[in-house]
């Protein structure tokens, strides 16, 4: 049994699984998803990918709204610092996730909620070896109860 | 230190000959308020008006928030023609002016506009605190007395003494520049900045406790947000013609004072204010319900200090630390996978495998 099928397992007795928002850079991390996907790499199920063109347009407030609107985590990744596609995207957008991360972690928002990595285009592994990650980090946390928005 | 009184009349006969021989247009400053502990802002034009001005404890509104819409840029031709823009001066602090200087830095205001009259602060009297102070009596008038303690006549007519250094705002005993940065006029003898360590005691003092009782704290204080954008309004630093906040295609933060929307309401301010605020206290001034709002902007402040080496409002020729990079800037918290075993569990709890099995 493969340990997707053997997570997926644990998680339907659970009767929950996680819910994770990824926000992947269209030159490198989202061609590197793509690879993983190409070369049957298996990783769970779990995220959702959301294709942007730079990890740099990413507004902290994307993050925000997809943990109110129910995401368990987040996961960012764009291009290896000195890969980016326009020139130095990723290197200001890195300056903004650390001190996002700071920051909610101070107010008491776990960590592992919102999670930051880079993935060229030709690291589908690695991709698949984050997703497992962040996955696994996620399912421990358990449902995200803090930032959801409940009507 | 130079008495306040003193800096009054030097302040007035500043304003009244700046005023007169038309040096500026305008001159920003504070005038009594009909309320104690307070003062109202005041924009004199006519120099016959230069007596109104005041200078004491309670001069603590933060008056470069009236700068950025005075150099708006014009919508169009005829508009730069027909207003061109005015040359204003102002009397400013330490706070003050870290904001004047950010706000220079972001090419919202003109230096060679500004005439800038520059005081050093003693640090500025919270009015809640001096109104916990006198026990909730009807304070009828306050002013200052020879050693710079505040003097309050209460309801029975008896006066009262409040230390200043009791009743000093939150962000004036941190302050760690009370000397204006930048100024053309200096009004009274100068005082030293220095460090006085509070700020990070405070933000150690929270950062310290567990992190579920962070997020109850956090949520409590929040809670009692009715969102009326106060401190949006009151930051000096919070220009922009198009708030995030206030869009509605798309909708960022949805309206309404849900503890979800709070939150993210409070969170993006606070994460936009990011190596921006000078830690003037504004926002925590105008908070009608009493959150204390500088909780986030001074953690903030001090990770872009200890990880950029940037204070804002120092330095006009610096550039702020979220509109650059370095090469090797920290990247710890970055996520790497996790070969066999991950050791992410900190109770020790046996891990099940690596990941490729």
């Amino acid at each position: 049994m493969s340990q997707t099928q053997s997570v997926q397992q644990a998680a339907s007795e659970k009767g929950w699984e996680p819910r994770i928002v990824a926000f992947l850079c269209n030159w490198c991390s989202y061609a590197g998803a793509d690879l993983a996907g190409v070369s049957r790499i298996q990783y769970p199920h779990n995220i959702r990918i959301i294709r942007v063109p730079c990890s740099g347009r990413i507004n902290p407030a994307f993050l925000l709204r997809a943990l109110q609107n129910g995401a368990d985590g987040v996961l960012v990744s764009g291009c290896h610092p000195g890969d980016c596609h326009y020139i130095s995207g990723n290197l200001v957008a890195r300056r903004r996730f650390s001190l996002l991360k700071d920051l909610l972690q101070y107010v008491g928002i776990e960590p592992e909620r919102v999670q930051f990595t880079w993935v060229s285009a030709s690291e589908g592994g690695r991709f698949a070896a984050i997703v497992e990650k962040v996955v696994e980090q996620v399912r421990h946390l358990g449902p995200n109860r803090k930032l959801v928005k409940t009507l | 230190m130079t008495a306040s009184h003193e800096i009054e009349t030097l302040l007035r006969e500043t304003a009244e000959k700046l005023l007169r021989e038309k040096k500026v247009n305008l001159f920003l400053g504070y005038e009594k308020a009909s309320l104690p502990f307070r003062t109202a802002p005041l924009f004199l034009t006519a120099p016959e008006d230069a007596q109104r001005l005041a200078w004491n404890p309670f001069c603590s509104a933060n008056l470069a928030v009236y700068l950025p819409r005075l150099f708006k840029a014009p919508a169009d031709a005829r508009e730069a023609a027909l207003a061109a823009p005015p040359t204003v001066g102002m009397v400013l602090k330490g706070c003050d002016a870290r904001s004047v200087v950010a706000l220079i830095q972001e090419r919202q205001l003109q230096r060679e506009k500004l005439v800038l009259v520059g005081v050093a602060c003693p640090g500025m009297v919270d009015m809640l605190k001096a109104q916990r102070a006198v026990r909730g009596c009807e304070v009828l008038g306050a002013g200052e007395d020879a050693q710079g303690n505040v003097r309050a006549v209460v309801e029975d007519g008896t006066e009262v003494t409040l230390r200043r250094a009791e009743i000093l705002a939150d962000a004036c005993q941190e302050c760690r520049t009370p000397m204006p940065s930048i100024r053309d006029i200096m009004l009274g003898t100068a005082v030293e900045n220095k460090d006085t360590g509070v700020a990070r005691q405070r933000t150690a003092e929270f950062g310290s406790k567990p992190l579920d009782a962070r997020w109850a704290c956090f949520q409590a204080m929040l809670s009692k947000c009715i969102r009326c954008n106060a401190c949006r309004q009151a930051c000096p630093m919070c220009y922009c013609k198009d708030c995030l906040l206030d869009q509605t295609r798309p909708k960022w933060v949805s309206a309404g004072s849900d503890i979800s929307d709070v939150t993210i309401y409070h969170l993006v301010r606070a994460f936009h204010m990011a190596g921006r605020c000078t830690q003037c206290g504004a926002c925590a001034r105008a908070c009608p319900v009493g959150i204390d709002a500088r909780l986030l902007a001074r953690k903030l402040s001090q990770e872009v200090e200890d990880l950029y080496g940037y204070r804002p409002g120092e330095g006009i020729e610096a550039t702020p630390p979220l509109s650059t990079f370095a090469m090797d800037d920290p990247q710890e918290f970055l996520t790497e996978p996790s070969l066999i075993p991950a050791p992410y569990h900190p109770a020790g709890e046996a891990q099940q495998g690596g990941r490729a099995q």
